[in-house]
């Protein structure tokens, strides 16, 4: 499903968002990057309709989102947080269940049908022997695979995910990587994902969208936009490209 | 509900699911004029048909259908109410130390249920009175402290503030209250049974009962709810609706609850840690669970109150005397995280 942004508009006391117009396509991942404070979270979280846009309109394959109810946004857009706060010690099925909110009347309980999607979700992303066990006795790997799952379960086409490989080493980095690059391709999902790491963000995205002070500074595909004037240019410091076996390495 | 798979599990489950009714048969035949499981049975069959059992004496059906039971029902009603209160609130506001006494709903509820005991003369119900109040007190709580529910020492300290605001008045009805009243509602306000009738019951049983059935459908939802509001949104949840739905079912049965028998505490903070504990997080099982135990709880406290001491003690105190320190050792002995 290709989302579009157009004319939109938020405001923090300090801070405001502006996005004129913007489009992500269909079973592509975009990578949004930027200097901290550029507003990358603060889009997803409007597109995702977490935050209230105060102006300017969302679309997903030309309907309105703000046409429809919670629960019909839900099935088409799902935002995955970077981390979650884990105050109630949930198994990782009953959490991962919670995705399933979407589809379950407010008074009714979940379903035999609720429950084998939420263990399909768990299956894909390589935790289903984890399904017992608390939230709070994984790793901070494995809990952000688990959000992840949670929003299979929700099997909303549009996935906005906020810094996935935050704080995980390499090797967890590259397995969620490969987890969303297997989401796209054979899930067709439609990816917007928010980084930091510049080198990931190319590596791993189709189309990158670079942001500054609340603005899109550019956008574009990947291997074409991703350049040392425009890094200068979005985080105000020297860097150098750098081209090793294929792969962009950021100089600074 | 995968914590349930194990068996030891299931059947403490059960075991405590049916608890309340074994408790509800003994209690009744528990207090100074004892009544022995025979007795008890001869009394109930005489009161239904008169005529079947007529060796009864009188006094037997009195105690039993005009004391005892309405009793018996008001222990179990408040327990579950109260645990089920506290339990659906620590989810929503995704805080464990969450209860009704923080935000202010118990103050409210009992200015509210004074001020018609003592000045309108139960025109208006003491538990619509309180139930408005707690309302009052509720809203007020989460007006000033904003988006409290992230902030938790914010909301505190307004729970605080509204908490004392309430006890204020509730100081001034006991100022201008006189001296009979006041001796009956400075008893009530520590928390007690004994002035349970069939007339607050009739009011306050379905107060409760609609209440308990709104907070245990939603059961499941507060799993969702107990996430961050933005993660809730995202899951598809009208998060201000459900809010709104879940606070006032809360306010509701611990109005009801606290209009009759005054402030009970620590009872809606211990049963759902308790739970918890033994069973894990998810409230499809702590609702219940909760309600079951809360009100098994009760029973036994006031069982105790009526059968071992010839004068009594109130309810309230007693439940903090004795809640507090098993909460302790068993949060010793578990040394697990059960949040």
């Amino acid at each position: 499903m290709n989302v579009r942004v157009a004319d939109l508009e938020f405001a923090y006391p300090k801070f405001s968002l502006r996005v004129k117009d913007l489009t992500f396509e269909n079973a592509k991942i975009t990578a949004i990057v930027g200097p901290n404070g550029a507003g990358k979270t603060t889009l997803l979280k409007c597109i995702g309709a977490v935050l209230p846009i105060r102006r300017g309109s969302l679309f997903i394959d030309g309907r309105d989102l703000s046409s429809l109810k919670s629960r019909e946004r839900a099935r088409l857009v799902c935002y995955v947080p970077q981390e979650h706060d884990t105050t109630f010690n949930y198994t990782v099925s009953d959490f991962v269940l919670l995705g399933r909110a979407a589809f379950i009347s407010p008074f009714a309980l979940p379903s035999r049908e609720d429950a084998s999607a939420a263990a399909e979700a768990l299956e894909f992303v390589g935790l289903a022997e984890y399904a017992d066990r608390s939230i709070s006795e994984l790793s901070s790997g494995e809990r952000r695979l688990v959000l992840i799952a949670r929003a299979l379960a929700q099997q909303s086409d549009i996935l906005l995910m906020d810094e996935p490989t935050t704080f995980l080493d390499p090797k967890h980095e590259t397995e969620i990587f490969q987890l969303v690059r297997k989401l796209a391709d054979e899930k067709t999902k439609t990816i917007l994902v928010t980084l930091h790491s510049l080198e990931m963000a190319v590596q791993h995205s189709d189309q990158m969208v670079f942001m500054k002070r609340g603005e899109v500074v550019a956008q574009g595909r990947s291997a074409e936009i991703f350049e040392d004037s425009l890094l200068e240019r979005v985080y105000d410091m020297k860097m150098k490209i750098i081209d090793w076996e294929g792969r962009k390495i950021v100089l600074r | 509900m995968s914590g349930l798979k194990n068996s030891r599990s299931r059947g403490l489950a059960i075991f405590l699911l049916v608890l309340p009714l074994f408790l509800f048969l003994l209690s009744l035949t528990v207090g100074a004029y004892r009544i022995s499981p025979g007795g008890l049975f001869k009394a109930v069959l005489s009161a239904v048909a008169p005529a079947s059992h007529p060796d009864v004496p009188e006094a037997y059906r009195d105690i039993l259908l005009r004391i005892r039971l309405p009793r018996v029902l008001l222990a179990m009603a408040v327990g579950a109410a109260l645990s089920v209160s506290g339990a659906s609130l620590q989810a929503l506001f995704k805080n464990p130390l969450v209860n009704e006494y923080i935000l202010g709903i118990s103050s409210g509820a009992a200015f509210g249920a004074a001020l018609s005991l003592v000045f309108l003369g139960r025109t208006l119900p003491p538990q619509i009175a309180g139930f408005v109040f707690a309302v009052a007190a509720v809203g007020a709580v989460l007006l000033i402290s904003g988006k409290a529910e992230s902030h938790f020492i914010s909301l505190l300290l307004t729970g605080i503030i509204v908490t004392a605001f309430f006890s204020a008045l509730l100081s001034l009805v006991e100022f201008f209250a006189s001296p009979y009243v006041l001796q009956a509602l400075f008893f009530w306000l520590m928390g007690s049974l004994s002035l349970a009738s069939w007339k607050d019951l009739y009011i306050s049983l379905p107060l409760i009962a609609v209440g308990l059935l709104v907070l245990y459908l939603l059961r499941w939802r507060l799993n969702v709810l107990s996430m961050s509001d933005e993660e809730a949104r995202s899951l598809g949840v009208n998060v201000r609706r459900e809010k709104i739905l879940v606070i006032g079912a809360a306010t509701l049965i611990t109005a009801a609850a606290t209009a009759i028998v005054g402030i009970i505490g620590w009872l809606g903070f211990i049963v759902p840690h308790l739970v918890r504990m033994m069973f894990g997080a998810d409230n499809r099982r702590v609702v219940p669970l909760s309600a079951a135990l809360g009100a098994s709880l009760m029973m036994v406290a006031d069982d105790i109150i009526r059968g071992v001491s010839s004068f009594e003690i109130p309810i309230g105190i007693f439940t903090s005397l004795v809640g507090i320190p098993i909460f302790l050792i068993l949060l010793k002995k578990t040394k697990k995280v059960w949040l």
